[in-house]
């Protein structure tokens, strides 16, 4: 992964960055084989994945190097795992809602679908499916069953719209919710979820190319659960933990998940999704039938939320229904879509991280690291920081700063971010992305490169073959 | 036989009848003009033709390769695809999209590729090529990459016509083509809807009596949702009925005359 995306990205400054191909016009790439112009022209998405596949070792080593700061700033492996599932999920979101202007707030449902199939089968509560089936099989059928309730739901309720389709689709949800909570052949006690039964999954589950054991590893949260890997390369001992494994590999899932959904986007079915988005009617009037349209983006969407809801259970093992089925778990991943931008695919996961950026930051926890304690959350650090000294200093009364610190910082973590979605969705509506597309003047992938490469040449924006 | 019939058209709205039992032909490269006092049932009459309304009573009707084929209850997207397109009165445009996409879509949807997802847009050139060939016609070549929200009225017009000439239509319904247009501006809807009819049969709603004189071959005229005329302009014109229901004082012997009574 990383040697091809050295191909892709020359780096700033090592060759001419040249504007990308545009349709039917001058292409620096013509002649060179598919797979060089294919990375070529997607070398912004490679520098992310490269970016993110860096983190883990980016993490370790600066948390080595500076415990107490860095260990506040920077969000964890196990929460970076979750980014990268629940943001596969706000994008599956963002993928019918974003495109298509249908709001579902019942999103919620398929994500649970997929979080509760995978264990159910593991369980053997599956019928026709044995529990032995590769997690990879049940992921993949999970995310089909997703697409034919969204089917289900999608016919009833895409004769409405505006905020009458998001209620019906909440109210479907909902139906599911109660269903879910209360039926005993799930579990013993289906309010508070099922779990993976240990004793016929005692190891963390595959995630790979099924039947192939070297394109797989297992992923699980918890180091005697799931699998740890110890390689020695160029005289360097990389150890990575389960947690680590997990995010690699889920990250590998996500990433193909986001270009599986990009492709349909740039596909002339995408634009139609978004012509529906833009305008319904003249739509149909142009010769689209765009109930048709809609149901095949809900069930594309419905298939991807299932996946990431998969993945969710897989890694931690269990669900419940109100970490997977409840309502307000699509309300996060609106939150996270609008933030990002709306309609925009990738913005959704940002705008997830960006979330759990400021969740971690405003945490008030320790966690251990090499043996001692080190402060992870805002709070804590300053304690730690200012010492005890300048926290007993009375500023007036018997108000002393270390009262001040917990009026602001303890557990308010949830209070910042709601004040941070009004002033995004009264100043930055188009979320971040949205805005930095704007500002680009179209799409990041396609611009970034022209901008830098105009910079690197003194303004002046050429297209020119790669330099390699 | 002809591009498309409507035999004993009905609309009814509870106890209003809209339209009333009208029958009403027209043939291919003909340019038709539907005309009538406010409320006459024009465009309940257009809608019925598109499928965005399902008439009470009466069959609409397609002519193809010697047989009629029912359209009655077909809804607006199969209605476009038989090739009746229509354009609206109040501009209604894909506003976010560029000018290049909002007649790119409308080409795609009667050529290849819209339900294949694993393709991308790119692969279809044809669908570029023609929306190119449209925006040069009506003139829009040069605001191709322009975003449509930011064109002047006139041009969103201009892009209107062009959404419905995506596909080639075998009928082209216009719907007040020239509204708000300012009247210097008038010219070049006239001279675009008089370009475009060399190709396709038209039938034009349109309140400004001077374009519809100007370039209709024919004229419907509705009045109380029945057809009450349907002649050359010249005989419309001179129609007694015409005149006392809609025209009033706009007759052959003023031939300056016809502004007031426009809208």
């Amino acid at each position: 992964m990383a040697t091809d995306a050295d191909e892709a990205d020359p780096g700033e400054g090592s060759g001419p960055l040249g504007a990308t191909t545009d349709v039917g016009g001058g292409d620096p790439l013509a002649g060179e084989p598919w797979y060089r112009r294919y990375l070529w022209d997607h070398r912004v998405h490679a520098a992310v994945v490269v970016l993110f596949a860096l983190y883990p070792f980016a993490y370790s080593g600066l948390t080595e190097a500076m415990p107490a700061t860095m260990t506040t700033l920077l969000p964890g492996i196990t929460v970076m795992v979750g980014v990268l599932y629940f943001g596969l999920f706000a994008m599956s979101f963002d993928f019918v809602s974003g495109y298509t202007g249908y709001l579902d707030f019942g999103h919620a449902a398929f994500y649970g679908i997929g979080a509760y199939f995978v264990i159910l089968v593991a369980n053997d509560k599956v019928p026709l499916l044995d529990p032995s089936t590769p997690f990879m099989f049940s992921l993949v059928i999970a995310g089909l069953l997703a697409a034919l309730v969204a089917l289900v739901i999608g016919a009833v309720s895409f004769r409405l719209t505006g905020v009458y389709f998001a209620m019906i689709t909440l109210g479907f949800a909902q139906v599911i919710y109660v269903l879910m909570s209360n039926w005993d052949y799930l579990g013993d006690n289906p309010r508070s979820g099922i779990a993976v039964n240990t004793s016929m999954h005692p190891e963390g589950f595959e995630v790979g190319v099924p039947f192939v054991d070297a394109l797989n590893m297992q992923i699980a949260s918890a180091n005697f659960v799931g699998e740890t890997l110890s390689t020695e390369l160029a005289g360097h001992v990389i150890a990575l933990s389960a947690p680590e494994v997990s995010y690699f590999m889920i990250g590998l899932v996500v990433g193909f998940c986001y270009f599986a959904m990009q492709r349909v986007i740039h596909s002339p079915f995408g634009k139609v999704m978004i012509a529906i988005r833009e305008n319904e009617e003249r739509a149909e009037a142009i010769g689209y039938d765009t109930f048709k349209y809609k149901m095949g983006a809900f069930a594309i969407s419905a298939f991807f939320a299932a996946v990431g809801g998969a993945l969710f259970a897989g890694y931690r093992r269990s669900v419940d229904p109100d970490n997977s089925l409840f309502f307000l778990v699509a309300g996060d991943a609106l939150l996270a879509a609008i933030i990002g931008g709306f309609g925009t695919l990738a913005g959704a996961l940002f705008g997830f991280l960006f979330f759990e950026f400021l969740g971690e930051l405003l945490a008030n926890n320790f966690v251990s690291r090499g043996g001692e304690s080190v402060p992870d959350g805002l709070l804590p650090y300053l304690r730690d920081v200012l010492g005890e000294g300048t926290l007993s200093t009375t500023l007036f009364g018997d108000v002393t700063v270390r009262t001040v610190l917990d009026v602001l910082f303890n557990g308010r973590a949830e209070l910042y971010i709601g004040v941070l979605f009004v002033l995004f969705v009264l100043y930055v509506p188009n979320g971040i992305l949205g805005t930095l597309r704007l500002w680009l003047g179209g799409t990041v992938a396609k611009k970034l490169p022209e901008r830098i490469g105009s910079r690197l040449r003194g303004g002046q924006a050429d297209p020119g073959p790669p330099d390699d | 036989m002809s591009l498309l019939r409507t035999r004993g058209l009905t609309k009814e709205f509870g106890g209003v009848t809209a339209v009333d039992e009208v029958d009403f032909e027209i043939d291919h490269g003909e340019l038709c003009a539907l005309i009538g006092p406010n409320g006459a049932g024009k465009t309940t009459f257009f809608n019925c033709l598109t499928g965005s309304l399902t008439p009470t009573r009466g069959t609409v009707e397609i002519g193809g390769s010697g047989s009629w084929r029912d359209i009655t209850d077909a809804g607006p997207d199969e209605t476009a695809r038989a090739g009746v397109h229509r354009s609206y009165q109040i501009t209604n445009i894909f506003s976010a999209s560029t000018v290049l996409e909002n007649v790119r879509i409308a080409a795609q949807a009667h050529g290849r590729g819209s339900l294949q997802p694993w393709r991308n847009v790119s692969a279809f050139p044809e669908h570029y090529e023609e929306a190119t060939e449209i925006l040069e016609r009506v003139g829009l070549a040069g605001s191709a990459e322009r975003v449509a929200s930011t064109l002047s009225h006139g041009e969103k017009r201009q892009l209107e016509m062009a959404i419905a000439l995506a596909g080639d239509p075998d009928l082209l319904l216009l719907d007040e083509p020239a509204a708000g247009v300012s009247s210097e501006s008038v010219d070049d809807v006239v001279d675009l809807i008089e370009e475009v009819s060399a190709d396709h049969a038209i039938l034009l709603v349109e309140h400004n009596m001077d374009l519809v004189m100007d370039v209709a071959e024919r004229i419907v005229v509705l009045h109380q949702g029945s057809v009450i005329a349907d002649d050359d302009p010249a005989a419309v014109r001179n129609d007694e009925r015409v005149r006392e229901a809609y025209l009033g004082g706009y007759g052959a012997d003023d031939p300056a005359g016809g502004e007031e009574v426009g809208a």
